[in-house]
């Protein structure tokens, strides 16, 4: 079947107003300069294209000069034959569909959706909509069951839901984020939480120790010059001290972060708001063998609190607190605990109604000999969670190296954690 | 936290009294203890004191929890002077130069004993000993020596003698080789041209520390009676604590205890066992304010000597005491407070939540992560979270760049995370390369911190946060990253300019530095199929990295 051809937009702009080369000609009594008509002609460069094309004009130095007057146009005439309906040569239909005045006639809305009355149909297209045609068709039933290609939704890593959800929590109840380094001085990670240079705990089995870069500086002297004094002996804390020559040399050395505490020292050294609470979730780095509870990294959430009136039933309190808001806790229990920069320490393990005992916090009174050498006179309660443990369990991973999962399969499939 | 195994009979005949399973579960916690399972009569506990070794035994523990229930007060332990000498040779002073000594006599050795005595020896210089390192301790059958005693040294290839277990005499050289416990703690003598020995006055050899007792001496059975103890290492301070502990346990068995006279180089003398009480303070007002309690002088005097203090001396609210010579960790008033505090037991206080109005807030840089994630995943793509540490292959080599220095661990445990990673491009190829198996496309992204060195910084490392995002399918191109990078920034409304850059990662002319207001804060393009390749990657992958901190504190300034 033969296609049947319409006007477009500028086919019918050309048989109402005349083709641009002939009212170029028109306009082009004398020879003029080609600048002067290009403001005067409309579509001037088309209209100079197919002027000079039929060899109705010559441009000569920027003038353009007329040769000849068409009698009549063929083009024109096709248009108009075009718009009434007839049929034109294949030659001219070629031109017209070349200039983009023609185009083939579409089946209106109206018609296709006519075509479709009275049958059971698929596809509901917006024209069966816009004409109101749907309601001669019958909509066929789908098979409800199928699914089409899997999505995979953009979503956050579920680690990362954990942290900070726990975030979250602990900004409601009233904590301010502490800075950190990934990378700090012995000073911070343990001189200026009072241990000893010699202590067992200082051993390089328990932490890394920096290659590149091997020594930092250490902080204002004052501090530094306490925090020696106290080790020393006591300084003024009251404190026997631990009796021995305190190097500065190995305070400067540096070393991966290997707990959360060193953001609680220098967040007391930069000086705190009283009364005071703080965290940090933080990563931090020991020389662990990998397994199912060790991970090359882990995240520490700890935290201070720091008022005048503070005691150690405020400290129960508060991992009380902690165990029901973050851990979901229906029953508590106390242990006598130990960390070598608190005292008195304590142990909080929560029953979760569904994973039963977990040993989920830990807390202490900062010793004087750490708060009085960073300027602090009131007592300040330092607090760990341990979440690893808890995101282990909410995200239902057994293994503490999924936490930090390679596997995108294994992503794909976590539900969102809320 | 030091494991021990004690026997639920032996450690109530201890106390002096028979408790059930559960009422020991209360009882252990005035030890810092917790019962992590019971097997019959065989208990594990976790010792939750690392700085307090005299808890790692069945008599420690035993001693904390009948001072809580029958207010014994502070324990005594006499010492007579025994015939034993110990000379210390001057040229120990670079291998290792010190020990301290006691005798024990009229042990009645059972098994009980014997297990005891072997897990706290054994817990004391792993743990508190650094693994024989600061403190290796010996035990010896006494009537098996001949006084005095030599600690001295011996040539690798010099005195030979039968290691525990062995039959065969051995050179401490074929010790080092041969015997497992040689090649366990070899490392310890390590660069030593002559290594530490202690031999009696007859020549027979009763061990080599830290490696080694001698099979006649240093057997110690059911059927020995007076036994001979060294503590051998460097640090005075270590080695009269791990003796004391051992001592006192020993004593608490019955045993004798007797002194040993040890004459050091340069005419100095020492005795020990020491095992005179200590003097510290007790202030009522000091213990009420940091624990909240409200105790009255009598009843914190009734808390002190449960937990085996005795008052010498009471001066208002000021308390004088004695505390045992096994305990070397009472440095403040604050260790006080503790001991008071679980005398008067953790679980009989009523928690208070501390009534503080403070405003909670989160970091900005956690704000805007946070916000920069929610636009990843609207442009589809899935978080991953990398480790901070990397190797340099896959910093550098796998990825064409020349080495440079990175932060890097001395003493790593595995070559694989020995440095902290400077951009997160690697991380997520090496995510990538784990998943060639899943469904395509795969789009992901990462934020998260890396390490720069900076001269300028206390610690000459400087943290930055950054965003990386990666995508991968078979006909994955250049556009498809830099129109996420397009919505990225538009949707922060920040205009960003693209300029061409070289970089060995990345095909040349597909490469660009992302640009703000002249500012240089990321790089995007098509990773070079030889980095595909080195790891193994079968699609093309393009990706682009920003500095989230650079275009936060950008944001900060315009607003």
């Amino acid at each position: 079947m033969a296609k049947t051809y319409v006007l477009t937009e500028e086919g019918r702009k050309y048989l109402e107003k005349g083709l641009p080369e002939t009212n170029l000609v028109n306009a082009l009594e004398r020879p003029i300069p080609i600048n002067e008509l290009r403001s005067k002609v409309e579509n001037f460069s088309i209209a100079l294209l197919w002027a000079k094309k039929n060899g109705w004009v010559r441009l000569e130095k920027g003038i353009l000069f007329p040769v000849k007057k068409p009698e009549k146009s063929e083009v024109l005439e096709s248009l108009e034959k075009i718009s009434s309906g007839h049929m034109i040569s294949e030659e001219m239909l070629s031109v017209l569909k070349k200039r983009r005045l023609i185009q083939p006639k579409k089946e209106t809305l109206e018609k296709k959706a006519e075509k479709l009355a009275g049958r059971e149909i698929t596809n509901l297209t917006p024209e069966l909509i816009k004409t109101g045609l749907w309601k001669k068709t019958k909509l066929k039933a789908y098979n409800i069951h199928a699914v089409g290609e899997k999505i995979h939704p953009g979503k956050r890593h579920p680690y990362s839901q954990f942290l900070c959800q726990v975030r979250r929590k602990l900004v409601e109840m009233g904590f301010k984020e502490m800075p950190g380094h990934l990378i700090e001085s012995e000073f911070w990670n343990f001189d200026a939480l009072y241990q000893a240079q010699d202590h067992p705990s200082r051993d390089w089995t328990q932490t890394y120790s920096l290659k590149i870069p091997n020594s930092g500086s250490l902080p204002a002297r004052k501090i530094v010059s306490q925090v020696k004094a106290t080790h020393e002996s006591g300084w003024k804390t009251g404190s026997t001290g631990w009796g021995y020559k305190w190097d500065p040399r190995k305070a400067a050395k540096l070393m991966p972060r290997a707990h959360t505490t060193a953001c609680s020292a220098r967040q007391l050294a930069s000086g705190v708001e009283i009364p005071g609470k703080y965290f940090a979730i933080s990563r931090c780095f020991r020389p662990d063998v990998i397994d199912a509870t060790h991970g090359v990294e882990f995240n520490q959430t700890e935290g201070i609190v720091i008022d005048p009136s503070l005691t150690f039933k405020n400290l129960l309190g508060l991992l009380e607190q902690f165990a029901v808001e973050i851990a979901g806790a229906e029953d508590i229990r106390f242990y006598p605990d130990y960390y070598p920069f608190t005292e008195p320490s304590c142990q909080l393990s929560a029953k979760h109604p569904k994973l039963g005992w977990m040993e989920f916090a830990g807390a202490g009174i900062f010793r004087p000999e750490l708060t009085l050498p960073l300027g602090i006179k009131e007592p300040v309660i330092a607090w760990g969670l341990g979440i690893d443990r808890l995101a282990m369990f909410k995200l239902e991973i057994r293994d503490i190296r999924n936490l930090f999962t390679s596997s995108i399969g294994m992503l794909r499939k976590q539900k969102i954690l809320w | 936290m030091p494991t021990i195994e004690v026997n639920q009979k032996d450690l109530c005949s201890l106390i002096g009294r028979t408790l059930s399973l559960s009422q020991l579960k209360e009882a252990v916690l005035f030890a810092k203890a917790e019962i992590e399972s019971a097997d019959g009569d065989i208990l594990k506990l976790d010792s939750k004191d690392t700085n307090r070794p005299d808890l790692w035994s069945a008599e420690g523990i035993a001693r904390e929890i009948s001072g809580r229930m029958k207010r014994t007060g502070i324990p005594e332990y006499k010492t007579r002077k025994s015939d034993v000498k110990v000379i210390v040779d001057p040229k120990l002073r670079n291998i290792r130069p010190l020990t301290v000594c006691a005798v024990v006599k009229n042990l009645n050795i059972t098994s009980q004993v014997l297990s005891q005595m072997i897990q706290l020896q054994e817990k004391v210089s792993l743990t508190f000993g650094r693994n024989r390192k600061e403190v290796a301790i010996g035990v010896y059958d006494l009537h098996k020596i001949t006084p005095p005693i030599r600690f001295t040294t011996t040539t690798p290839d010099g005195i030979k003698f039968i290691p525990l277990e062995f039959t065969k005499e051995m050179t401490p050289r074929q010790i080092l080789e041969q015997h497992p416990k040689g090649r366990e703690f070899s490392h310890l003598l390590d660069g030593m041209h002559e290594y530490p020995i202690f031999i009696d006055n007859a020549d027979e050899v009763l061990s080599m520390p830290p490696i080694i007792n001698s099979d006649y001496t240093g057997k110690v059975t059911e059927d020995t009676t007076d036994l001979f103890i060294e503590c051998s290492g460097f640090n005075p301070k270590f080695l009269i604590h791990a003796l004391n502990v051992i001592v006192a346990a020993l004593a608490d068995r019955g045993g004798q205890l007797e002194t040993v006279d040890i004459q050091l180089p340069g005419g100095r003398k020492l005795i020990t066992p020491d095992l005179r009480p200590k003097k510290t303070k007790a202030n009522l007002d000091f213990i009420n304010r940091i624990s909240g309690l409200s105790l009255t002088i009598s009843q914190l005097k009734k808390l002190l000597e449960q937990a085996r203090y005795s008052v010498v001396k009471t001066r208002g609210k000021e308390i004088e005491l004695l505390y045992p010579a096994y305990r070397q960790d009472i440095m403040h008033m604050a260790d006080v407070a503790e001991d008071v505090i679980i005398s008067y037991g953790y679980n009989k206080i009523k928690p208070e939540q501390p009534k503080l109005a403070t405003i909670g807030r989160q970091n900005e840089i956690e704000t805007f992560s946070e916000v920069c994630a929610q636009l990843m995943i609207g442009l589809g793509c899935q978080e991953v979270i990398s480790y901070i540490l990397t190797s340099k292959n896959s910093l550098f080599g796998s990825m064409l760049l020349p080495e440079s220095d990175v932060a890097e661990i001395e003493n790593y445990v595995s070559k694989n995370w020995n440095v902290f990673r400077n951009w997160l491009i690697p991380g997520l190829l090496n995510f990538l390369s784990k998943n060639k198996n899943q469904e395509y496309p795969q789009k992901i992204f990462e934020i998260g911190d890396v390490v720069i060195l900076d001269r300028k910084q206390e610690t000459r490392t400087r943290d930055v946060r950054k965003l990386a995002c990666a995508l991968t399918h078979t006909q994955t191109g250049y556009e498809d990253i830099s129109s996420m990078l397009d919505a990225f920034f538009s949707n922060l409304g920040i205009s960003c300019m693209l300029a061409r850059k070289n970089h060995p990662s990345f095909i040349p002319g597909r490469c660009a530095k992302i640009l703000v207001k002249g500012t240089e804060l990321g790089i995007i393009g098509e990773i070079h199929p030889q980095v595909l390749n080195n790891r193994n990657l079968e699609r093309p992958v393009v990706c682009f990295e920003l500095d989230l901190e650079k275009i936060f504190s950008y944001i900060h300034r315009n607003k």
